[in-house]
C-alpha cells in the first residue's frame, strides 16, 4: 500500500511539475519590453510614437480602437475632445447632435460630473501621462544611443497634458516615472503645485532639445510655445501674473525658430499643410495610415453636409461622411460682417471661410443644421495640390503656429510685460492681418479688446477660445453673453464655478484623494 | 504530454484477445407486468464482456458454457441472473423497478447511481429531448431543466445559444456554464466561422445531458464550474447483435408576419398626409425604371409623374426554408470484444433569411472494449465535423428590409443603373453618382458571399484501470483534444453596391466609378485544445458495520487552450477606388495568438453510512494562466475551491421502508466554492503581464516608423469566488412513480468579482481596467415535477414540469455606485444597460414616460421622479431585464404504437426594449437627416406606432420606459405526433411522425419576439415556425 501511494505520488509529482510551467503563456504577436527591444532596434522610437499619436489616435487597432474605455472609441480622441471642451462650450462654435452630454457644452449649462465628454478628456489625458512616464522610466533604466533627446520629448508630451489637466479641471494626481505602477491612489496636486511641476519640466529639459529633429516631432520651440502658454495663463492658474517670462519664450521662438507666417492661410489648415512654414507643432493626420475619428476627420467631416454643401470641394465624400454637426456662430462670423453678403465681400480671406448658401446668418436653434454657417476652414482638399477626397482627414491639425504667438506676444505686451514692446506687438498683429488680407490696425486699434476679438477671426476652431475667454474675464458671468450661453437664446450668465469643469465621477470614485470642484 | 499519449496508444496496440468455444441458449424476454415482450435488454455473462441484446420481440441467442451467470439488464428493470447448466431455453420476466433509480449519472471525474447523487444534479435523457426542428444540440434541452435558461440570438440555425443556470454571477467574467463533451471541456473561444459550439455536435448523437447545478456537484470542476456545468454524453456501443438506427427528417420553417410596417398604399398615404412636400420621394420617374414588377399606381408630383410599385420587401428577404438531417448509426460487437457505435450524419439547413444557408458532416465514433478481465476500460470517443455556412449580414438585411421604401422596385434593368440589376437610390454628389438612404437588402444578401467553414476534431481516450492484485484502487486516466480549423473568405460579386467606389482622377460622372468584385476579407484560424486528465481512486466496501462503503479520489487535471490565426484585410485607395491589401509592416499576417492553461489538483471522498447517509467531500487547487504575472507559485494563481455535501435518503429509515406509497425521498444538503477566471471577452488572454501592441495598418504616426502602445494590465488579479448552499429533496411517490421529482433552493455569494473598473487616473495604462472588486448575491429555488397518471399496458401518460426562480443583486461595487453595461440604442452615448448596486446585474435605466388621461404617451414628457423641475439622470429608474421566473412543461401521451407529445417554456418578468419602436415608430424616422431618400416606418394607421411620436429632438426620449416593455411569455416550442410499426419490415421498427417547433407564442410584448437574451429587441432574426416530418428506423 504504501508503496502504490508513494508510485502515484511521484507520478502526479512528475506531472505536475513537467507542466506547470505552461501557465506562463507567451501572446507571440504581442511583445514584452525585452523581446520588442531584442526585435526592433527602433522599438524605442515606435514606444516614442504612441505618445504623439495619443493626441491624434484613439486606439491602437484602427479608428475604431479606443485606448480608454468608450463606447464610441472615435469620441475618446484627444483633438475630439479638445474641440468639444474648448470651442463648443464657447461662443463661436456650436454642435447639434446633443447626443450623451453634448448639449450641455454647447450650451455651456447644466454640467455635471457624470457628463462622459468631461470623463473622455480627463481620461485621455491621464492615458498620454502613464504611456509617457513608461517610456521615461524604461530609458531610466535601460542605456540607449539618443536617450536623453527622447526623454525630452517624452517629458513635453507629459508636461502638455499636464498643461491642459491646469487648464481645464484646475487639479488633479501628479504621476511620474516615480511613481509609475504604484496602486494606491496618489495624493491630490493643486492647480499651483501642477503649475509649478509643468514649469519646472520644461525648463530643465531646455538645454536638451533640438531645434528641429523632424517635421512633428517635438523640439526646442514646442517647449518654449507650451511654457510661453503656462506663463500666460499664469494669473488664472496660480494668481501670479508672468508676462515677462511668456515674451521670454515667445521671442525665442520668434527670433530663432526660422518659423514664418504661410502666405496662404488656408493653407494651413488644407490636406497639404505639412509643409506650411508656420506650424511649430503639429497633431499628425493620414486618410489610410492614420485613421481616427478624434482628430481633424472631426472637424472636417463635422463641418460638412451633402444637404447643403458641396463637399467634394473640401475632401469630404459627402452623405455619411459629412456629419452634419457643426456650425460656426455669429460670435464669429459677425466679426467679419453682418449678412452673408457681406462676408462674401470683406477683403479679409477669413472671412470667406464659412458656407452661407442655405444656411442663415442668425442661430436660433442651434439643433438646425441650417441655423449657422459651417465653418469651411479646415478642409481635406489640398491648397497647392489636388487631394483626393476620402473618409478619414489628412489633414494636420496645427495645435501651435506662428500667428498665435504673433497675437500672444501683442497681448503680453498690452497687459504690461516690461520686456516687450507696443512696436513690435504692432508689427506682428499687423503681420497677421495682412497675411489674411484684413486691414492693417494703427496702434490705437491695439487694444486688449482688439486682440480677443483677433484671436477669434484667427484662432477659432483651434481648441484655444475657452481658455481666452476665461483669460479675458468673458467666458463666466454676464460681462461677455453669446447665442445659448446658459442653455438659452439669447444667452444668459454663467456662474463663476465654469471657469473649471467638473472632475469625472469615475475619477473621484476611483481615487478618494480627489475633491470635486466647486461648484458640482 | 505528447509521450504519455503515445505510449497510452501503444500499450493498446499489445492488448490480447480471448476467443473460446461455447454451446448456445435462446430465449425471450418479457415484462412480467404485462408479459410482453422486452427489446434490446442487454444480455451479458458476467464478469466478462461477452453478450448479446434482445431483438423486437424479446428474443435472444448467445453462445455460453456450463457455469455462466447470465446477467439480464434493461434500465428501469431490476436485473437477474441465471446460471446456465445446459438449458437450450431461458425465458426471464423482469420486474420494473419502482424507484427507477438505477440510472447512472456522470458527474465530474466519474459517475455514481443517481439514487446516490449528493449535489443538485439534472439529468436530461433522451426520451426527454425536444422535438421537432432540431439543428443545434442545445435545442435539445430547452425548457427541459429548472433554472436553466437558454436564449438563442435568433432563428439562424447557427445563432449563439447563450446559455445560464441559475442567472448570471459574473459581471464582465463569463457567465457561460463549463461545457464537457464526452470528458472534454470545451474552451470558451468558438472557432472563426462558428456562433453556436452546440452546432458542432450531431444532435442526434447525444445521449443525455447532466447539468451540475450547486456547488457540491460542479466543485470537482473548481474552475470554470462557476456558472454550473453542462456534461454532454454521446451515445455508446453496446455488446450484442448489430443494431442498426437510420433516421430522417425534413423540415420546412416559415417567418411569422411579426412586424407591422406600412405597405406601399399605406405609405403613399403616410407621405402624403405627413410630409406632402416629399411625395417626389416616392416610388421612381415613370419610365426610369425597367423591371417585370407591376407599376401599382401613378402619381403626380410638383416634379413630374412618379410610378409606385408595391413592393413588401420583409417577405423579399425572407423565404420558406427548407432543412433536412439525415443520420445512420450503428451499434455492433466487434470481434466479440469491442462494443463500437459509429454514426454518420448530415445537415442541410436553410435559414429564413435568404442567402443563410448551413451544411454539416459529422462522424462519430466510440469504442468501449474492456480487458485483462475487465479490469481495463477503454472508452474512446471521437467526432469528426465538418460545418459551411454562408455568412450573411442578417442585421444589415433585416434592418434595411425594414426601412427601405415600399414604393420603390426590387429591380431595375435599365441600361444606365450600375448596380446589377439592383434598384437603389441614388443622388448626385460633385461629379459622383453615390447611393443614398437605404441599400437594397436583397443587394446586400445576393451580391456578397461568405462561406464560413469549420472542421474541427473532438476526441479523447479514457483508461480505466483497476489494479488486478489491488482491487480496491483503479486509476483512471483521459487524454482528450479538440482541434479546428477555420476558414472564412468574403467574397463580392460584379456591381455589388457594397464594392461601389471612386476614381477620383476622373471627373465624368458617367464613368468615374468602379466595382470591386473578389476577395474582400479572409481568414484562417486553427484552435487546439488539450485535456489530460490523472486520477486515482480508492474504494472500500464493507459488508458489515455502519460505513458501507467509501472511496477517495485523487486527481491532477490539465487544460490547454490555444488560438492561432491571420487576417487578410483590404482598404480602398482614396485615389483610385480599388481596393489594396492593408500591409502592416509589424505583423503581416495580421496574426492573432492566444493561449491559455489551466491546472488543478483535487481530491473528493464519497461516503456511505448505513446506506441512509452518504457524504461528500471534496477540494481543489486551480490554477489559471491568465493570473501569472511573474511567478506561477504566486498565490493569486491559485484558488481553492472546497465542498461538502450530506444526503440523507428518508426512505430508507425504518418508519418509511415499508410505506409502499413512498418509493423514494432523499433530502441533500451542499456546501461549496468554485472560481471563476474567465475575463477574456473583456480584457484578452494576458491581462496580468506588460505588453506592447504595435499599431495596425491604420494606427501608425510617423511615416516610416512603428508604433508600440504599452498595454494596460494588472498583475493583481485573482479568482472570482462564489459560495453556493444549496438544500435539494428528491422525491417518488406512489405506483409506477406518479408524483416524482425535486425541489432544490439556495443562496449563493460571489465575492472578488471581476469587472471593469475605473483606475486610479494616471496610475494604469488606461483608465478603465479588470480588478477583482465588488460582491453579488443570488437566491432562488427550482422545482421539477412528474406526473404519471396513466400507466397501463396500452396506455401511458406523463407530464413533466419545472419551475426555476432566480434574482441576483449586486451587494457591492467597491465605492462606485454604478458601472456602464452596454446596450446602445441610437446615436453614439445612449446606453441602457447599467450594473447597480442593490439591481441585478445589466439592469435599464430609464425615464419614466407621462400618459395623458386616455392612455396616450405624451412624447418627451417624463415624470419628474426626485421633484426639482428638471428632467435629467437623476429621474432614471431601473427596471431589470433578465426575468426572475422561467418555466418549462410538457407531456407525453402512449396508446399502443402511437404517440403524441408536446412542450412549452417561457419566463414571467423581464423587460425587452423595442428598439424597432424607436428606430422606426416615429412619423421622422421617414425623413432621415442624412440622406434624401424616404425610410419606410411602422404602420401609424393600425396602431404599431403612435403619430404622436413626431421626432426624436428631445435628447431624452430613447430612454422612456415606453420603450421597455414587460417580456413575459409562453412559447408552445413542439408538438409531434408519431406512429411505430414493428411489422411493416421484417425485424425492423419504424417510426413516422410529424412535429410542428415555435408553434406559437402567448405574449403582450409589441414587437417582434420578447425572448432576447440582451434586452433590446432590433432587426432580429425571426424565430421561425417549421413543420418537420420524419422516419426513424431501427433494424
Amino acid at each position: 500500500m504504501k508503496k502504490i501511494t508513494l508510485i502515484f505520488a511521484s507520478l502526479f509529482l512528475l506531472i505536475g511539475s513537467s507542466c506547470v510551467n505552461d501557465l506562463e503563456t507567451k501572446p507571440k504577436v504581442n511583445l514584452s519590453l525585452e523581446d520588442l527591444l531584442a526585435s526592433d532596434p527602433n522599438a524605442i522610437e515606435g514606444i516614442l510614437a504612441k505618445l504623439y499619436a495619443s493626441y491624434a489616435l484613439t486606439g491602437t487597432d484602427g479608428p475604431g480602437s479606443a485606448d480608454i474605455s468608450a463606447q464610441d472609441p472615435g469620441e475618446s480622441g484627444f483633438l475630439r475632445a479638445i474641440l468639444n471642451l474648448q470651442d463648443f462650450t464657447a461662443d463661436g462654435m456650436k454642435n447639434r447632435w446633443g447626443d450623451g452630454g453634448l448639449d450641455p457644452l454647447t450650451t455651456a449649462s447644466n454640467w455635471t460630473d457624470n457628463n462622459k465628454f468631461f470623463r473622455l478628456f480627463y481620461d485621455r489625458a491621464y492615458y498620454t501621462i502613464p504611456q509617457c512616464n513608461n517610456l521615461i522610466s524604461i530609458l531610466n533604466n535601460n542605456t540607449f544611443e539618443n536617450s536623453d533627446a527622447i526623454k525630452a520629448e517624452a517629458r513635453v508630451l507629459r508636461a502638455l497634458s499636464y498643461f491642459y489637466i491646469i487648464d481645464t479641471f484646475g487639479r488633479g494626481v501628479l504621476a511620474t516615472e516615480e511613481n509609475l505602477g504604484q496602486t494606491t491612489p496618489l495624493p491630490e496636486s493643486s492647480r499651483i503645485e501642477l503649475f509649478n511641476y509643468v514649469e519646472s519640466e520644461l525648463l530643465d529639459i531646455e538645454g536638451v532639445l533640438p531645434d528641429r529633429i523632424s517635421y512633428g516631432r517635438v523640439n526646442r520651440f514646442v517647449s518654449s510655445m507650451l511654457l510661453a502658454k503656462l506663463y500666460l495663463n499664469a494669473e488664472i492658474y496660480t494668481g501670479t501674473p508672468r508676462y515677462n517670462d511668456a515674451v521670454i519664450q515667445l521671442e525665442k521662438i520668434i527670433n530663432e525658430g526660422g518659423y514664418t507666417l504661410d502666405p496662404n492661410f488656408v493653407q494651413v489648415f488644407s490636406g497639404d499643410n505639412d509643409s506650411s512654414p508656420e506650424i511649430i507643432f503639429p497633431i499628425l493626420a493620414d486618410p489610410v495610415s492614420n485613421q481616427s475619428y478624434g482628430n481633424t476627420t472631426y472637424i472636417v467631416n463635422g463641418n460638412m453636409n451633402s444637404a447643403t454643401m458641396p463637399t467634394l470641394d473640401f475632401g469630404n465624400l459627402g452623405g455619411v461622411f459629412a456629419w452634419a454637426g457643426h456650425r460656426a456662430t455669429k460670435s464669429w462670423y459677425g466679426l467679419f460682417g453682418n449678412s452673408a453678403a457681406e462676408l462674401a465681400n470683406a477683403s479679409d480671406r477669413r472671412a470667406g471661410l464659412f458656407w452661407t448658401d442655405g444656411h442663415s446668418f442668425e442661430m436660433n436653434d442651434y439643433r438646425e443644421w441650417t441655423d449657422g454657417f459651417p465653418s469651411t476652414k479646415f478642409r481635406n482638399s489640398g491648397a497647392n495640390s489636388t487631394i483626393s477626397a476620402s473618409e478619414f482627414s489628412g489633414t494636420d491639425f496645427p495645435l501651435y503656429r506662428l500667428a498665435d504667438v504673433y497675437l500672444m506676444y501683442a497681448e503680453c505686451a498690452l497687459r504690461g510685460a516690461t520686456n516687450a514692446n507696443m512696436a513690435d506687438a504692432l508689427t506682428y498683429v499687423n503681420l497677421v492681418r495682412n497675411r489674411a488680407v484684413a486691414t492693417p490696425i494703427t496702434s490705437g486699434e491695439l487694444t486688449l479688446d482688439f486682440i480677443i476679438d483677433e484671436r477669434a477671426r484667427e484662432l477659432n476652431l483651434e481648441g484655444h477660445r475657452r481658455t481666452d475667454l476665461i483669460r479675458f474675464n468673458r467666458f463666466t458671468g454676464s460681462s461677455y453673453i453669446w447665442s445659448w450661453k446658459g442653455g438659452t437664446f439669447s444667452g444668459s450668465a454663467i456662474p463663476e464655478s465654469y471657469k473649471l469643469f467638473p472632475i469625472p465621477i469615475s475619477a473621484l470614485n476611483s481615487n478618494p484623494n480627489l475633491q470635486q470642484n466647486p461648484g458640482f | 504530454m505528447k509521450t504519455i499519449f503515445k505510449r497510452l496508444l501503444l500499450a493498446l496496440l499489445f492488448l490480447p484477445t480471448i476467443i473460446l468455444a461455447q454451446s448456445t441458449v435462446t430465449g425471450t424476454v418479457t415484462e412480467q407486468a404485462t408479459a410482453l415482450p422486452i427489446p434490446t435488454v442487454n444480455v451479458i455473462i458476467k464478469d466478462t464482456s461477452r453478450g448479446t441484446a434482445t431483438d423486437f420481440d424479446g428474443n435472444y441467442t448467445l453462445e455460453v458454457e456450463n457455469g455462466d451467470v447470465l446477467v439480464f439488464s434493461y434500465i428501469g428493470y431490476l436485473s437477474q441472473e441465471i446460471t446456465y447448466n445446459g438449458q437450450s431455453k431461458i425465458d426471464v420476466s423482469l420486474v420494473e423497478d419502482a424507484a427507477q433509480l438505477e440510472e447512472v449519472v456522470i458527474i465530474g471525474y466519474g459517475s455514481v447511481k443517481k439514487e446516490d447523487l449528493t449535489g443538485s444534479v439534472d439529468l436530461v435523457t433522451s426520451k426527454d429531448f425536444n422535438k421537432g426542428n432540431i439543428v443545434s444540440t442545445d435545442q435539445l434541452l430547452q425548457g427541459k431543466a429548472a433554472g436553466v435558461r437558454i436564449t438563442n440570438d435568433g432563428g439562424s440555425p447557427d445563432s449563439n445559444p447563450n446559455i445560464r443556470i441559475r442567472g448570471s454571477a459574473s459581471l464582465n467574467a463569463s457567465n457561460s456554464p463549463l461545457i464537457v463533451i464526452d470528458g472534454v471541456p470545451l474552451g470558451n473561444q468558438n472557432p472563426a466561422g462558428n456562433s453556436n459550439p452546440l452546432s458542432l455536435v450531431n444532435p442526434n448523437d447525444v445521449e443525455s445531458f447532466t447539468i451540475l447545478k450547486d456547488a457540491s456537484a460542479t466543485a470537482i470542476y473548481g474552475a470554470r464550474a462557476s456558472n454550473g456545468v453542462i456534461i454532454i454524453t454521446t451515445k455508446k456501443g453496446t455488446s450484442g447483435a448489430p443494431k442498426y438506427n437510420f433516421s430522417t427528417d425534413t423540415t420546412v420553417s416559415n417567418g411569422g408576419n411579426d412586424l407591422d410596417i406600412m405597405d406601399s398604399e399605406n405609405y403613399v398615404r403616410f407621405i402624403n398626409q405627413y410630409f406632402p412636400d416629399k411625395v417626389e420621394l416616392l416610388g421612381v420617374p415613370v419610365g426610369s425604371v425597367q423591371t417585370d414588377q407591376p407599376i401599382s399606381q401613378i402619381i403626380t408630383t410638383p416634379s413630374g409623374d412618379r410610378a409606385i410599385y408595391d413592393t413588401d420587401w420583409r417577405e423579399n428577404i425572407l423565404r420558406t426554408a427548407i432543412t433536412s438531417n439525415t443520420n445512420f448509426g450503428v451499434n455492433a460487437f466487434l470481434f466479440d470484444l469491442l462494443p463500437m457505435r459509429a454514426s454518420v450524419g448530415y445537415t442541410n439547413a436553410k435559414g429564413i433569411v435568404i442567402e443563410d444557408d448551413y451544411e454539416r458532416f459529422t462522424g462519430s465514433l466510440n469504442l468501449s472494449p474492456k480487458f485483462f478481465d475487465n479490469n481495463l476500460k477503454v472508452n474512446l470517443n471521437s467526432k469528426l465535423v465538418y460545418a459551411e455556412k454562408n455568412a450573411i449580414d442578417a442585421g444589415g438585411i433585416l434592418g434595411n428590409a425594414i426601412g427601405f421604401n415600399p414604393t420603390q422596385p426590387i429591380y431595375n434593368n435599365a441600361p444606365d443603373n450600375r448596380f446589377g440589376g439592383y434598384f437603389q437610390n441614388t443622388i448626385v454628389e460633385g461629379n459622383n453618382l453615390i447611393t443614398d438612404g437605404q441599400i437594397n437588402p436583397l443587394s446586400l444578401a445576393e451580391q456578397r458571399d461568405r462561406p464560413e467553414s469549420v472542421k474541427r476534431f473532438l476526441g479523447n481516450i479514457e483508461l480505466d484501470y483497476t489494479l488486478p492484485f489491488f482491487p480496491d484502487l483503479k486509476i483512471v486516466t483521459n487524454l482528450g483534444l479538440d482541434a479546428s480549423k477555420s476558414n472564412i473568405e468574403e467574397r463580392f460579386s460584379d456591381n455589388s453596391v457594397q464594392t461601389y467606389r471612386f476614381d477620383q482622377t476622373n471627373s465624368d460622372i458617367d464613368s468615374n466609378f468602379v466595382f470591386n468584385p473578389g476577395v474582400n476579407y479572409r481568414e484562417t484560424q486553427t484552435i487546439t485544445n488539450t485535456t489530460f486528465d490523472l486520477y486515482t481512486q480508492y474504494r472500500k466496501e464493507f459488508e458489515t458495520g455502519f460505513l458501507n462503503n467509501f472511496d477517495v479520489q485523487v486527481g491532477y487535471s490539465y487544460q490547454n487552450f490555444k488560438t492561432d490565426g491571420i487576417k487578410q484585410i483590404f482598404n480602398y485607395n482614396v485615389d483610385s477606388g480599388l481596393r489594396e491589401e492593408t500591409v502592416n509592416p509589424d505583423n503581416l499576417n495580421n496574426r492573432y495568438f492566444n493561449e491559455y492553461n489551466l491546472q488543478s489538483f483535487f481530491a473528493r471522498s464519497n461516503i456511505n453510512l448505513n446506506n441512509k447517509y452518504l457524504l461528500t467531500f471534496s477540494v481543489r487547487a486551480d490554477a489559471s494562466s491568465l493570473f501569472v504575472s511573474d511567478d506561477i507559485w504566486d498565490s493569486d494563481v491559485w484558488g481553492f475551491f472546497p465542498a461538502a455535501a450530506l444526503a440523507w435518503k428518508v426512505k430508507e429509515e425504518k418508519f418509511l421502508k415499508d410505506m409502499a406509497s413512498i418509493n423514494d425521498l432523499k433530502l441533500r444538503l451542499g456546501v461549496g466554492q468554485t472560481g471563476q477566471n474567465d475575463i477574456t471577452g473583456a480584457v484578452g488572454f494576458y491581462p496580468s503581464t506588460p505588453f506592447f501592441q504595435a499599431g495596425n495598418a491604420n494606427s501608425q504616426y510617423f511615416p516610416n516608423s512603428s508604433l508600440y502602445a504599452a498595454l494596460p494590465f494588472n498583475p493583481n488579479l485573482t479568482w472570482e469566488k462564489t459560495t453556493t448552499y444549496n438544500a435539494g429533496l428528491d422525491f417518488n411517490f406512489f405506483k409506477n412513480g406518479l408524483i416524482n421529482g425535486a425541489f432544490d433552493i439556495y443562496r449563493r455569494e460571489t465575492t472578488d468579482l471581476l469587472a471593469k473598473a475605473p483606475v486610479p487616473a494616471g496610475q494604469g495604462l488606461t483608465n478603465e481596467f479588470i480588478d477583482n472588486i465588488g460582491s453579488s448575491e443570488s437566491k432562488g429555488f427550482e422545482l421539477n415535477l412528474n406526473l404519471r397518471p396513466i400507466v397501463t399496458e396500452t396506455v401511458e401518460l406523463s407530464f413533466s414540469g419545472n419551475v426555476g426562480y432566480n434574482k441576483t443583486e449586486i451587494t457591492d461595487l467597491e465605492g462606485a455606485d454604478f458601472l456602464e453595461a452596454g446596450g446602445n440604442l441610437r446615436g453614439t452615448g445612449t446606453t441602457l444597460l447599467y450594473h447597480k448596486v442593490g439591481l441585478q446585474a445589466s439592469s435599464a435605466w430609464v425615464l419614466k414616460q407621462v400618459y395623458d388621461t386616455a392612455g396616450n404617451p405624451i412624447p418627451g414628457a417624463f415624470v419628474d421622479l426626485n421633484g426639482d423641475n428638471e428632467i435629467d439622470n437623476d429621474d432614471r429608474y431601473f427596471e431589470q431585464i433578465a426575468p426572475n421566473w422561467t418555466y418549462g412543461f410538457g407531456f407525453n401521451f402512449n396508446y399502443k404504437n402511437w404517440d403524441f407529445s408536446s412542450g412549452f417554456r417561457g419566463q414571467v418578468g423581464g423587460h425587452v426594449y423595442n428598439q424597432t419602436k424607436l428606430n422606426f415608430g416615429f412619423t421622422e424616422s421617414a425623413i432621415p437627416q442624412n440622406a434624401s431618400s424616404l425610410t419606410n416606418v411602422l404602420n401609424f394607421y393600425t396602431g404599431a406606432a403612435n403619430p404622436a411620436f413626431t421626432d426624436y429632438s428631445n435628447q431624452n426620449v430613447v430612454y422612456s420606459d415606453f420603450f421597455l416593455e414587460d417580456a413575459t411569455f409562453l412559447r408552445c416550442d413542439n408538438i409531434t405526433l408519431g406512429k411505430r410499426f414493428d411489422n411493416m419490415i421484417k425485424d425492423a421498427s419504424i417510426r413516422f411522425y410529424a412535429s410542428v417547433s415555435n408553434a406559437f407564442i402567448i405574449t403582450d410584448y409589441s414587437g417582434q419576439d420578447p425572448e432576447n437574451f440582451g434586452g433590446i429587441d432590433g432587426s432580429f432574426y425571426p424565430r421561425p415556425r417549421s413543420f418537420t416530418f420524419g422516419l426513424n428506423l431501427d433494424f
